[in-house]
């Protein structure tokens, strides 16, 4: 195998300009699939990150029905006492569940007295919910932004827009009225406590009260809440985690219609966002698909024209005795050795090239989120490429490498 | 035992539409350690002859017997093995393998075909190239020699894997005069070192008179066999 090799790295350098051309589209290809595979993960964990840790959590869960009718928030689909305590039964005994953080999500208006406005409002426990969506405090650029205090009984996180628009300022007070699930109209004095950036996009209007409020202000008596959002010790084990979920509350039953009282849904169903982190992962792909075109193309050509200018060459070997198995070992190793160095080629720079981008520190805005590209290196990625371009490079000198082996010695002797 | 016999052996090509007989039915019988020249004009048949008895080629029909083993039922597995045990092949451009050294042309058999171990293929080529002449030369490539060196190499590279009978054809053709009276009797001499019998086409009649025995080939058929009292009687 050794003086096969040999003969099939001095046949590759035969050509020194061809093979080099050849290489060098090869590892042009890896590396750009190093690239955007480091900088797209860097990309959909940095967007994956800032919405579950901001907002929406790994894991939902809700009442059956109430995701269908989540633009509405709906008081009237929530999540019984009785009910509530199973589920924090499931999720304390479930050892890949971090944290979770009880809601009360409703619906609205804010007045200054002078003004008022519609928003979005989500009751919590502060320190739960800062555990389960650490990166929420980060967000609240003025006032107070303690994890475990950021809001109090009769304090309110306002956003900035209405911050803004209602020229309300940290110490202010706000009126905030609601309708209860039983249609009755309560409103309550809050005092600002923190102004918070808006995560979904210039026209997101969310805030903040504590759970013990949205009690009182929406006449709460028996223990409801609307919302569990769920945090996982480790993302990559979502599917496990939510599968077993999944299951676990499909055994409990509505009080009526037999049928699974609880929905739980990922992180990925509930928000527009995960679509984008789709593209990125069918980029990938796709550029994916592009190497594979590269090196099929490229081994395909060189290895058919090697073949064509040495059929008088074959001829020789083939005349002197050589078995048409190591005339073919030796024509697939020569397409093998071309694929696997310009793919080593193009991990060396795709690699390169990567560490320069995550020592840039990209930073830029997307929507609302800030997000700052720091790529690791993809190892998956890189062996991923590496055994793509061997493993094409195999197939596609196969048939040159067979028309090689099969020759009839006395035709490709007579061949000039 | 015969080294070789040929009986009755006719081979027909097709030529687009028309059927070419370029052998017309050839009996021969050649004895070991012989040192045999075929001559004839272009299309005589002398290269097709050669094919057939170095086992590249089949016969239409009859019988090609090389070493006492019925070749012309060969596949192309066993007929690759035979040939790499049993026939050498000296070529008319010497087919050196170009990204090769010349010690490396003469080892690529041994590795490829015969698989011999590092020291005995080390000891054998060494041997090979000394009485070739080619040792001081044996890292340049096929590229940095004469034709007349690149026929040397060639003939190591044949002898070099101990076979019964090496077939030459037109081996001199690309070589001047001098250079191709020195081949010859370099074949010659290796041909009494070894006791190989030699079996070379040519239509160099200068070249024929090394030969013991001359078969003149004709329009597919050998049409005069002489045998040569001066053979062997030193290089002209």
């Amino acid at each position: 195998m050794k003086n096969i090799i040999k003969i099939s790295w001095r046949n590759l350098l035969r050509y020194t300009r061809r093979t080099l051309l050849t290489s060098s589209l090869i590892a042009v290809g890896v590396a750009l699939v190093i690239i955007f595979g480091g900088i797209g993960a860097s990309f959909k964990d940095e967007v994956i990150g800032t919405i579950t840790n901001s907002n929406l959590g790994d894991i939902q869960i809700h009442k059956k029905g109430y995701v269908g009718s989540m633009d509405n928030l709906p008081l009237d689909i929530a999540i019984p006492e009785q009910g509530l305590n199973k589920i924090k039964s499931l999720l304390d005994a479930n050892p890949e569940v971090k944290a979770y953080s009880e809601r009360i999500r409703f619906g609205a208006m804010i007045s200054n007295f002078a003004q008022t406005t519609s928003m979005r409002v989500t009751a919590v426990y502060p320190e739960k919910e800062s555990i389960t969506c650490p990166a929420l405090t980060e967000r609240i650029k003025e006032g107070n932004s303690d994890p475990k205090t950021f809001v109090q009984p009769g304090s309110i996180v306002i956003p900035a827009n209405i911050a803004a628009g209602m020229n309300l300022k940290i110490g202010d007070d706000a009126v905030l009225v609601a309708t209860n699930k039983d249609g009755s109209v309560n409103g309550v004095t809050f005092k600002i406590s923190g102004i918070s950036e808006n995560i979904l996009g210039p026209q997101g209007k969310d805030g903040y009260i504590h759970i013990d409020d949205a009690v009182s202000l929406l006449r709460i008596e028996n223990g409801e809440i609307t919302e569990i959002a769920v945090k996982l010790n480790d993302f990559d084990k979502l599917k496990k985690v939510y599968s077993r979920l999944k299951g676990e509350l499909a055994q409990i039953p509505g009080k009526d219609s037999g049928k699974p009282a609880f929905e739980v849904h990922s992180w990925e169903e509930l928000s527009p966002f995960s679509s984008i982190v789709k593209i990125v992962t069918l980029l990938i792909l796709v550029v994916r698909l592009v190497l594979v075109s590269i090196v099929l193309i490229s081994i395909l050509n060189v290895m058919m024209m090697s073949v064509y200018e040495r059929i008088g060459e074959i001829g020789t070997i083939a005349s002197i005795g050589t078995p048409p198995s190591k005339i073919l070992a030796l024509f697939l190793t020569e397409g093998l050795l071309l694929g696997f160095f310009s793919a080593l080629a193009g991990i060396i720079f795709g690699t390169g090239l990567l560490m320069i981008v995550a020592a840039a520190k990209l930073n830029f805005v997307f929507g609302m989120m800030k997000l700052s590209l720091s790529p690791q290196i993809p190892t998956a990625e890189i062996i991923l490429s590496l055994i793509i371009v061997v493993v094409i490079s195999a197939l596609a000198s196969l048939q040159p490498a067979l028309k090689a082996s099969k020759m009839e010695p006395v035709e490709a002797l007579r061949h000039v | 035992m015969s080294l070789l016999s040929l009986a009755d052996v006719r081979k027909d090509y097709l030529a687009g539409d028309v059927t070419v007989q370029a052998l017309k039915g050839i009996n021969l019988t050649v004895e070991k350690g012989k040192f045999i020249s075929f001559v004839g004009p272009s299309g005589s048949g002398k290269t097709t002859l050669l094919n057939l008895v170095g086992c590249l080629d089949k016969p239409t029909e009859g019988t090609v017997t090389v070493a006492g083993v019925e070749v012309n039922r060969m596949d192309r597995k066993t007929s690759a093995k035979f040939r790499g045990d049993n026939i050498g092949f000296i070529f008319q451009n010497f087919n050196l393998i170009p990204v090769l050294t010349v010690y490396e042309n003469v080892e690529y058999p041994l590795i490829m075909v015969q698989d011999i171990a590092l020291k005995a293929r080390k000891q054998k080529i060494d041997d090979m190239l000394d009485r070739v002449g080619m040792a001081d030369q044996r890292n340049k490539y096929p590229s940095q020699l004469s034709g007349g060196q690149k026929q040397r190499v060639a003939i190591a590279r044949a002898l070099v894997m101990d076979p019964k009978l090496v077939l030459a054809d037109e081996p001199t053709a690309n070589l001047d005069h001098d250079t191709a009276y020195k081949v010859i009797g370099l074949m010659h001499q290796m041909k009494k070192e070894f006791n190989t019998s030699f079996i070379f086409a040519t239509h160099d009649q200068k070249i024929v008179g090394e030969a013991e025995i001359i078969y003149t080939m004709e329009d597919g058929l050998i049409t005069k066999v002489q045998a040569n009292g001066t053979a062997g009687g030193g290089i002209k």
